[in-house]
């Protein structure tokens, strides 16, 4: 059962208080002094005007580390390949000497120019072999990629034309894997393009295939890798600019699949292993969005499932003066082009956390993890570095020179660009020169079990700023913790000795198996304590251009042993050990007798809803958004107004007793009305609702307004296309009459509605409503008038305006009886506001402050729940979630200045954050100054508003004149009421993954107990915020027990639901979701 | 702290001294430190990329407000005031000037308020005003003609600032939309569409941005008997089949005035002046090959600039109504996925050419002052590496700027040859009605 664990978020807030007091000798990891360890090597690059990054992208991208024990003296021995200068190998003599044997052993290299370099008993006969990649073709870059087969003797032989691996082309990389489980090694070679074309291109550019750039599959048939890349699906294009690759069994059908990362437009590939010698790629299916400049990658179980989940690295900045002089992502046009268009798929520039939920899909978390900012980043490690039981990370990271320097690619450059019609001799070294140096400090984060990690980069790592590419990890000194060692880039490598030591227990595993794939490569290892699974995998490929020491690796924290070890070989036989001892590495051989077998783990506990087709009970919803772009017209806006659609009702609109639907449409596309007919439904045609298209429905009721008997409908509009008073603003009141449906509208209120919310509160036995309004079309942060509506006989006259005109930018309300008064009082909550507890005495409201605490927020959604079960009425609040770039807490709030800042007549809205305790905006310079066109003035170069706080780019004045809203939180979570007043907790990790827009209070497994069902996700911002997709939704019993969508049968990820209802069709009961531009869903529920 | 109270007293020494020794002197300007100042702006363009509308009205104003300072006392010229929209007579000086300091300062402090970069206009500035001491010209007389310029600029900007150009900053973006023969942007950039509400700036002479409505652009199609795609597929094979000349001729009249230049993550920008810029240059050419003086070049300058203005207005006004799509996306997507134009496509619809349209115009503001047969060698694109080329004549040298944009591949041919006929329509209006000249307004107000 996937019962989420509340200690999520206690533990984050443990870890911070961790943080002060560390001095430097508590760093976890402790500078090697190289030179005196006996590591000459130096990767030193040589840019000329005749060879450097304008002719060949990647020239700084750096060699490989490939780390194994050669020699089979239990000490992991260390290969490092040269871009332009020579390999080197160098035996581990053991206290952390070690011996250049690289003339000795054949292994200098004859290309002019290595990339990464990877270890693997490629020929099955126990000894570690190394292959070497090259990018040979370009300019005058000769070579081939290199296969130095182990003689057992420390010395090699390079034989890649006999093995079949002696490519001449544009090689980043390679994995060793048996992808077909036929026991002996297949490789996949990466590749990467050496040109990035103008345009986008189409992507049918992969299925073109490319010898020099394309990626190949080659299988190993008896000692010749034989290329069956076209056969097996994989792609190989022009297009194809691998950087990242990473091999795991990440749907856990014992068969490896490959996730590979591509720099630029083109999308990352994630190959699922069919099992029967071919690959699908699945990217769009699995993951909501990915990385966009994709760099190195790796995988690993970082909440403890028992499932891989991934990080793909790309270059985004952490440091807020860097972050506004680079170039970001591209703008929102651009994105609908490439990916509507072209065919591309949704790709943001930061790194992206991969969070495996089981059922084929991944949830992204890597803002909420705090991992996805780590600018120019190369090679990402998961390892339980302090050996606590959870995965930390380690991200390399680095270049030379900026070249996504603002300053520098609108200005700078242009100065100093030889004027020649020669495009290749257009940027001499000097010109290079000038681009900012982009040496930064490594990256490492303390994982906590869950989603969360804690930035421990100052308190663990060495302070040294290097340009760090290539990583890989392994235990240098044999004292059971892991060490570090990544490439640099004109400088030696840095090796970083893990002080661990005996603080914390370790085990570490070598694996034997027998045929050919001597080390295991795709074993599953499991460890048990307390209940607690670690999960690791034994693939050595990891990071970016290199391979770490072939080794299983687990952190037991203070204790002695483990409960169990159980390992899955590659052919799916499973061996267990009992109660093993820590601190020693467990050799574990392959047992061809044990009889048990690996088994497809099932993440589905308890089925609650089966997804059906529309058609099985007649539906043919599917809702189109309209075309217009908040954006195109309000530059500053956060966050679209236009998406807020379509509305949905359950009603019996044509009275006979059984339930229809109503579904708005969005501007100029009309309604569309189901009933039940023959236990089905069936489209009907309301003219006088159709004929209403030009309006947009956001919300809508089916109930009997005016006592005849005869459901009416109550249609709540907005869209933000249309402005000031425009018709089509008008709510929509259709009566039912003898004669059919005759529209009245309510007069004069043009806001944009969120939520209509009937309710008989005055007890006069009508119908009453309130409309909350979330905006004011053209004019985003300017207060929506809400309104309540009294029944007089069927037509509504506002009641206590002043009141309701004032709530804030409402999104959602709930009538009840919250003081238990007997009288049903309105809790209403919005956006940038906090949420507004309306007291009734029976006839009027007045606000009742019962909440602790600021709890102003992005709120999205309310519901009444006992969630602690204590009897008396909770508040649900669904927010805007931990996983966007929005920061908010209640000593530092987000906050957002309204007015007129350019005075050009209409208002606009800021965002500024907090960032080492000062405010900066959210938005870059161009976007800002798309708006405020004075600044320009201001700044002339991005470097002089990089790093610029709110306060330095606007005036006193200016900031003085506006109207501040703030926010101090954006979790979702609930209102615990008291006994009269509330207090506020969060949601645990997975419900802060995105928006919460939508809830349903209803007892769906029939125990006699209503629970709720949460729902959200939401894609209408900026690319420069991303998409919110990865919520699953959730089904909460209590505070004690909330199951994921993914474990109870739905399927919520990367839709962005705006209704939840619940229908009876015929004998069963369905669950209908409402989907923005999508088609509803359909559930049966099973109980 | 004392070593600069010495240089203040140095400095008032020196000028003390300049002002005893010289000031009785009758000091004359030399036309070349306008041109300079002109150039000046012109750079500062080019540094802040404004784009070629946006770049077209700053030489507007600037023009202006040097021209309406000569005409202020010189009896040959006519001002602009009540011949412009809106624009009013200016003050007068209330103090002994120099009517060319102040013509050109005039010009500079528009132009510095219209471009971004102040300090690049002000280091010039600085050193324009220590050339003037140089020269002898009396601090009184040069602290009263540079405030009777800015004087000016005051004025002439705060008839700018009704043109609408604020409020069209932030007025809604293009929308890009995947429709048949829609515009759409282009690589590599795929910059956002430029001024989509340039129309709505104010028109300097012509009464309306679309007074000159040229014929439709030939309907969308990508049916090979169509006349459409017989004009894309001209741009194409024209482009694949390049003479050195064409190529030549297509590059200097390139013009871009941010040209991206992509190679994997290294980015950056080749900028070049706009086509109204190489048109200011062509009037310096033209007037120091005549030996104009300064009123005479402020004329000259004013004249096109409004030209040029006007142009952009009107071709822009087509620009946004038939928002055609442009070859290289047609040509990508339906002919050859791999071909690139030899100019890199600029970010704005297709339909008229902006270059053949105030080309055009321009020339038939320029031959207005210095006649039909006006033999120049064009060197304006030489600090960007283009050779010089002569031409015999402006009309000779805007029809090949128009052509040039079928040799460069971002334009078919209708935009070219309609361009030319509206921009010639928008420059006989210019000529025909501003009247730069007392004796010659005169006459034609008779005629």
């Amino acid at each position: 059962m996937r019962i989420l664990r509340f200690s999520v978020i206690y533990v984050c807030l443990a870890v911070t208080a961790i943080l002060p007091g560390c001095d430097s000798d508590k760093k976890l990891f402790k500078k090697l002094d190289v030179v005196g360890a006996g590591i000459t090597f130096e990767n030193t690059l040589n840019s000329t005007d005749d060879f450097n990054i304008i002719d060949y992208l990647y020239f700084y991208n750096g060699g490989g580390i490939a780390i194994g024990d050669i020699n089979d003296d239990g000490l992991p021995d260390i290969f490092f390949s040269g871009n332009q200068v020579k390999n080197k190998l160098y035996l581990n003599k053991g206290n952390l000497l070690f011996e250049d044997i690289s003339a000795q052993a054949g292994i200098e290299g004859n290309s002019t120019w290595n990339t990464g370099s990877v270890m693997a008993d490629v020929n099955g006969d126990g000894l570690l072999d190394i292959y070497v990649c090259a990018v040979v073709g370009l300019k005058n870059l000769r070579g081939h990629n290199e296969l130095y087969i182990n003689n057992g003797d420390n010395t090699f032989s390079e034989r890649s034309e006999e093995f079949g691996l002696d490519f001449d082309s544009y090689s980043s990389s390679a994995a060793f894997l048996d992808f077909d489980l036929d026991g002996d090694l297949d490789m996949y070679l990466l590749n990467h393009a050496v040109h990035t074309s103008e345009s986008f291109g189409n992507v049918e550019l992969r299925n073109k295939r490319s010898y020099e750039t394309g990626d190949k599959l080659l299988r190993n048939d008896n000692g010749k890798f034989v290329d069956i890349s076209e056969a097996a699906g994989i792609y190989g294009g022009i297009n194809g600019y691998g950087l990242g690759i990473a091999v795991s069994d990440f749907n856990m059908d014992g068969y490896p699949d490959i996730y590979v990362g591509n720099d630029f437009h083109e999308d990352d590939y994630y190959y699922i292993n069919n099992g029967d010698g071919t690959f699908s790629e699945k990217g769009r299916s699995a993951f909501t969005y990915t990385s966009r400049f994709s760099m190195g990658s790796d995988v690993a179980d970082i909440n403890h499932d028992g499932l891989p989940d991934l990080i793909s690295l790309d270059m985004l900045p952490e440091d807020e003066t860097v972050l506004k002089r680079s170039e970001g992502d591209e703008n929102i046009n651009t994105l609908r082009m490439r990916t509507d268009q072209y065919g591309y798929y949704y790709q943001f520039e930061r790194n992206m956390l991969q969070v495996n939920q089981g059922n084929g899909e991944f949830a992204e978390t890597g803002l909420l993890s705090s991992v996805a900012a780590t600018d120019w980043s190369w090679s990402a490690i998961f390892s339980d570095f302090d050996q606590d039981g959870n995965q930390d990370l380690f991200i390399s990271n680095g270049i030379p020179h900026r070249p996504n320097d603002l300053d520098y690619i609108k200005y700078v450059s242009n100065e100093k660009i030889s004027q020649t019609m020669d495009v290749s001799k257009i940027v001499d070294q000097e010109a290079l020169s000038l681009m900012p140096g982009g040496e930064i400090n490594n990256y490492v984060f303390k994982g906590t079990g869950d989603y969360g990690f804690q930035d421990m980069s100052t308190t663990w790592l060495p302070n040294e700023k290097t340009c760090s590419t290539a990583t890989a990890i392994a235990d240098l000194d044999n004292d059971g913790d892991l060490d570090v060692v990544v490439s640099n880039v004109n400088n030696k490598p840095g090796i970083y000795i893990n002080q661990t030591n005996e603080k914390a227990a370790y085990l570490k595993i070598k694996l034997k198996y027998d045929e050919k794939n001597t080390y295991a490569i795709g074993s599953k290892v499991y460890a048990y304590k307390d209940g607690k699974l670690q999960y690791k995998e034994m693939f050595t490929v990891r990071g970016f251009q290199s391979s770490s020491q072939p080794m299983i690796h687990f952190g037991f924290g203070n204790n002695t042993t483990a409960d169990s070890v159980s390992v899955v070989w590659p052919n799916g036989k499973r061996q267990t050990l009992r109660e093993p001892h820590l601190n020693q590495t467990l050799e574990v051989k392959y047992d061809e007798t044990s009889s048990k077998q690996y088994v497809k783990p099932v993440n589905v506990d308890q089925l609650h809803f089966e997804q059906i087709s529309q058609d099985e009970i007649g539906l043919t919803f599917e809702h189109k958004e309209d075309e217009y772009t908040d954006f195109d017209r309000l530059k500053l806006l956060p966050y679209q107004q236009s998406d807020k659609g379509p509305a949905t009702a359950v009603g019996d609109i044509n009275n006979d007793g059984l339930d229809d639907i109503y579904f708005g449409g969005s501007k100029r596309i009309p309604s569309q009305i189901f009933i039940h007919s023959e236990n089905k439904l069936k489209r009907v045609q309301f003219p006088v609702m159709e004929r209403d298209s030009i309006k947009e429905d956001i919300d809508a009721v089916i109930a009997d307004f005016n006592g005849d008997g005869k459901s009416d409908l109550y249609v709540g509009t907005g869209g933000a296309d249309f402005y000031a008073k425009a018709e089509p603003l008008l709510d929509s009141y259709y009566k039912s009459s003898d004669t059919g449906f005759k529209l009245d509208e309510i007069k004069d209120y043009y806001e944009n509605v969120k939520c209509v919310r009937p309710f008989d509160y005055d007890g006069d036995g009508d119908l009453d409503i309130f409309v909350g309004s979330e905006s004011v079309s053209n004019d985003f942060g300017k207060v929506p008038r809400s309104y309540l509506l009294q029944n007089e006989n069927g037509s509504f006259k506002p009641v206590q305006s002043d009141l309701f005109a004032n709530l804030g930018m409402v999104t959602d309300a709930v009538w009840e009886d919250f003081d238990g008064d007997g009288k049903f009082d309105l809790v209403v909550v919005g956006e940038w506001m906090k949420p507004v507890f309306l007291k009734s005495d029976g006839s009027s409201f007045k606000i009742d402050n019962v909440i602790q605490g600021d709890m102003s927020g992005l709120w999205q959604s309310v519901s009444s729940f006992d969630i602690d079960q204590d009897g008396d009425q909770d508040f649900v609040l669904g927010n805007w979630g931990l996983n966007s770039k929005y920061k908010a807490s209640a000593s530092s709030p987000m906050k957002m200045y309204y007015s007129d800042f350019d005075k050009d007549g209409k208002s606009e809205t800021i965002i500024a954050i907090e960032k080492y305790g000062k405010y900066y905006p959210l938005d870059a310079f161009d976007m800002l100054a798309s708006q405020i066109v004075s600044l320009h003035k201001k700044f002339t170069s991005y470097k002089s508003f990089a790093g610029k706080t709110i306060e330095e780019i606007f005036t006193d004045e200016q900031l003085g004149n506006a109207k501040v809203y703030d926010v101090h939180n954006l979790a979702s979570g609930y209102l615990v009421n008291n006994k009269g007043t509330f207090s506020f907790k969060p949601l645990p990790m997975d419900i802060q993954l995105s928006p919460v827009l939508t809830q349903l209070k209803y007892d769906f497994d029939k125990d006699g107990e209503d629970e709720l069902l949460l729902a959200g996700n939401y894609f209408g911002v900026q690319p420069f915020n991303g998409r919110f997709g990865s919520f699953g939704g959730a089904l909460v019993d209590s505070e004690n027990r909330i199951l994921t969508g993914n474990s109870i049968g739905l399927n919520f990820i990367n839709k962005s639901v705006r209704h939840l209802n619940v229908v009876n069709v015929g004998d069963h009961r369905y669950l209908i979701v409402t989907v923005n531009n999508d088609k509803a869903q359909v559930y049966k529920l099973l109980k | 702290m004392k070593t600069y109270v010495n240089i203040i007293l140095a400095c008032a020494v020196l000028i003390v001294a300049n002002s005893c020794s010289t000031d009785k002197k009758d000091v004359v300007i030399d036309p070349k430190m306008y041109h300079d100042a002109v150039d000046q702006i012109t750079d500062v363009i080019v540094h802040d990329i404004f784009s070629p509308p946006v770049a077209s009205r700053i030489y507007a104003y600037s023009s202006i407000a040097a021209f309406e300072v000569e005409a202020a006392h010189d009896s040959t010229f006519r001002s602009l005031a009540g011949q412009l929209h809106g624009l009013t007579p200016i003050p007068q000086p209330t103090n002994e000037v120099n009517y060319d300091i102040a013509a050109i300062q005039a010009g500079l402090a528009v132009g510095k308020a219209l471009i971004f970069s102040e300090d690049k206009l002000e280091e010039f500035q600085n050193n324009w005003y220590k050339k003037l001491d140089e020269l002898g010209v009396s601090s009184n007389i040069k602290n009263n003609s540079t405030e009777y310029g800015k004087t000016v600029a005051k004025h002439i900007l705060a008839w700018a600032d009704k043109d609408n150009y604020k409020q069209t900053r932030t007025f809604e973006k293009y929308n890009v939309k995947d429709e048949p023969g829609r515009w759409q942007p282009t690589p590599p950039a795929y910059i956002e569409a430029i001024e989509p509400h340039w129309n709505e700036i104010r028109t300097f002479i012509i009464d309306s941005a679309d007074q000159f409505i040229p014929a439709k652009p030939t309907a969308f199609s990508i049916k090979k008997d169509e006349k459409f795609f017989a004009e894309v597929n001209e741009v194409y094979e024209t482009g694949k089949n390049l003479t050195e000349e064409q190529a030549e001729i297509a590059s200097f009249w390139d013009c871009n005035p941010y040209v991206m230049n992509v190679h994997g993550h290294v980015m950056f920008a080749t900028k070049k002046i706009t086509p109204g810029g190489h048109w200011m240059g062509i009037t310096k050419i033209a007037c120091t090959k005549n030996k104009s003086s300064i009123a005479e070049s402020a004329e000259a300058y004013a004249l096109t600039a409004i030209a040029l203005a006007d142009g952009f207005i009107s071709c822009w006004d087509e620009k946004y109504r038939s928002n055609l799509i442009r070859p290289e996306t047609v040509i990508n997507t339906h002919i050859d996925e791999t071909w690139k134009p030899l100019l890199q496509t600029p970010p704005f619809p297709e339909y008229t050419s902006g270059h053949s349209v105030i080309s055009s115009a321009a020339s038939v503001a320029l031959t207005s002052l210095f006649g039909e047969n006006f033999q120049f060698a064009d060197s304006t694109e030489t600090a960007f590496g283009l050779p010089v080329r002569s031409f015999n004549s402006f009309y000779q040298a805007s029809s090949e700027a128009a052509i040039s944009r079928l040799y460069g591949g971002i334009h078919y041919r209708p935009a070219i040859e309609e361009g030319l006929r509206q921009g010639r329509l928008v420059g006989n209006w210019v000529v025909d009605h501003v009247f730069t000249r007392r004796r010659k307004g005169a006459d034609q107000q008779a005629g």
